[in-house]
């Protein structure tokens, strides 16, 4: 499976959304809400998922699910 | 001229009942809700009998979103502030979010949702804890839930004091309306004390009965048997506002909250001074707050601590104000039949004493078998008694001799 999928099945399930279908494309503040509590609980679960060390500053609530999965992506390369 | 404060909205969540008409018809009846502890393993703690909220998901309007950020005490004030807005049939959005409070209390803030990241700090380490934990425990969270939940922005407040706090946070909100700071308060208190730790703490502090092969006859204030009480879980909010907004949109008013006082006994770290003197004067300034004489006061909802200093001091107190009509005032403890909510009691027995009010009938209370010596009050027993109440008197004391009292009128 594509890093940008598990990212996203990640978030929708971590965050209880009834709607799987968000759009990979939209900053995740604007397009599901995510507060900075929600992102620090996001921040974790990919850490433990991908055995990667992910910086505060690195990944935000005002990047999009295609951005955190190519940070990610760089980091495992 | 005074501004007179009413209530216009009921929520109440409890053992007893969630809703105000299926509380009522189980408050009305003398039904007892205390149970055995079996959520977790109580058997080790010497009291272990509560009154317990089982269903409560059935009534949950959250998302799983926000559920697993919250500890139960504030999921029971949202969705007890629901119901007192649709009770109040106010839409929160077509209000000017910036005059709306909050004025809610509690004892002890949120037990399980800490409990459960305390273990997993130790066992995992910190990498182990949500990040919700910062939020989800410490008293202020219901107001602050409540807040984000209906995007409120006005002058709010949490008081915590014991188990007065509820009683408080009404007074407070009645004090603020008189102000004109706000056009309505959502207003009461909310506690979730049924957890390991939460009960472990109840139970250190000597004061809840071991009555645990009998637990709806455990909780008896003012009888011979007494041993303590015991604790209930649960939430009452309610719709506050000045009489003038209310008669201007058409609002049903349940109640005037018509005075209120506050005081400290300064002389134990725990008990209550058995004199009830501070306690008498606390009664002293809500009735005057009410501008009404003792005499007018048809019921008394008792804070029924149901231990002997407890006890003692209440009756003292009530002989102190009341004289020689303190025989025959109607008077009760209803919470015998879902356990004293702590913070939240408060709140809840104002609650009942409203619906008392509009049903015209004195709430009665449970396990009154053979009154202590000087317990020569008028108690109403195992069922409620049709009569009309006029002018009520509610107490609710906390540890280390906090004192408050409220007067409601009929509207």
């Amino acid at each position: 499976m594509e890093i940008e999928t598990q990212v996203k099945d990640m978030i929708v399930k971590l965050l209880g959304l009834r709607n799987a279908n968000i759009d990979t494309g939209a900053k995740l503040y604007e397009g599901i809400g995510v507060d900075s509590t929600e992102m620090v609980e996001i921040r974790i679960a990919l850490e433990k998922e991908f055995g990667v060390k992910l910086d505060e500053k690195e990944i935000s609530k005002f990047q999009s699910i295609k951005d955190i999965a190519a940070i990610i992506g760089s980091k495992k390369a | 001229m005074m501004k007179r404060i009413v209530v216009t909205g009921i929520g109440i969540v409890a053992p007893a009942g969630t809703g105000k008409r299926p509380f009522w018809a189980n408050i009305k009846n003398g039904r007892s809700f205390v149970r055995a502890i079996t959520r977790f393993d109580a058997s080790k703690y010497p009291s272990r009998i509560a009154g317990q909220i089982e269903d409560l998901d059935a009534y949950s309007h959250l998302s799983e979103r926000l559920l697993k950020k919250i500890d139960t005490f504030s999921h029971l004030a949202l969705i007890a502030s629901e119901q007192a807005l649709q009770d109040a049939k106010i839409d929160v959005q077509k209000e000017n979010p910036n005059n709306i409070g909050i004025f809610m209390g509690n004892a002890i803030g949120g037990w399980l949702y800490a409990e459960t990241e305390l273990r997993d700090l130790y066992m995992e380490g910190r990498e182990g804890v949500s990040p919700y934990m910062a939020s989800a425990w410490f008293p202020a969270a219901p107001q602050g839930q409540v807040s984000i939940y209906y995007g409120i922005k006005g002058f709010s407040k949490t008081v915590v004091s014991d188990r007065a706090s509820s009683l408080m946070a009404i007074g407070y909100a009645k004090k603020t309306l008189e102000k004109d700071r706000l056009d309505f308060i959502l207003a009461g208190g909310m506690e979730a004390p049924v957890t390991p730790y939460a009960l472990l703490c109840c139970n250190s502090y000597g004061a809840l009965s071991a009555n645990n092969a009998d637990p709806q006859a455990a909780y008896r204030p003012f009888d011979e048997k007494r041993d303590g009480f015991v604790i209930g879980e649960g939430a009452g909010i309610m719709i506050m506002e000045s009489e003038e907004r209310a008669r201007k949109r058409g609002a049903h008013i349940s109640a005037y909250v018509s005075g209120y006082g506050a005081t400290c006994d300064g002389v134990d770290r725990i008990k209550a001074d058995a004199s009830g003197r501070q306690l008498a004067r606390a009664i002293k300034i809500a009735l005057q707050g009410a501008g009404i004489k003792p005499r007018e006061i048809d019921y008394i909802c008792l804070d029924g601590a149901a231990t002997v200093d407890g006890d003692t001091s209440e009756i003292n107190a009530i002989k102190d104000v009341f004289a020689e009509k303190a025989a025959t005032i109607p008077v009760s403890a209803p919470k015998t039949m879902l356990g004293n909510l702590l913070g939240a009691s408060g709140a809840v027995d104002i609650i009942i004493t409203i619906l008392a009010m509009e049903n015209s009938m004195l709430p009665p209370m449970v396990n009154l078998k053979e009154p202590v010596k000087g317990a020569d009050l008028n108690f109403i027993r195992d069922k409620g008694v049709a009569r009309e109440i006029n002018n009520a008197l509610v107490i609710s004391r906390g540890r280390g001799g906090i004192n408050s009292a409220l007067i409601l009128k009929k509207a």
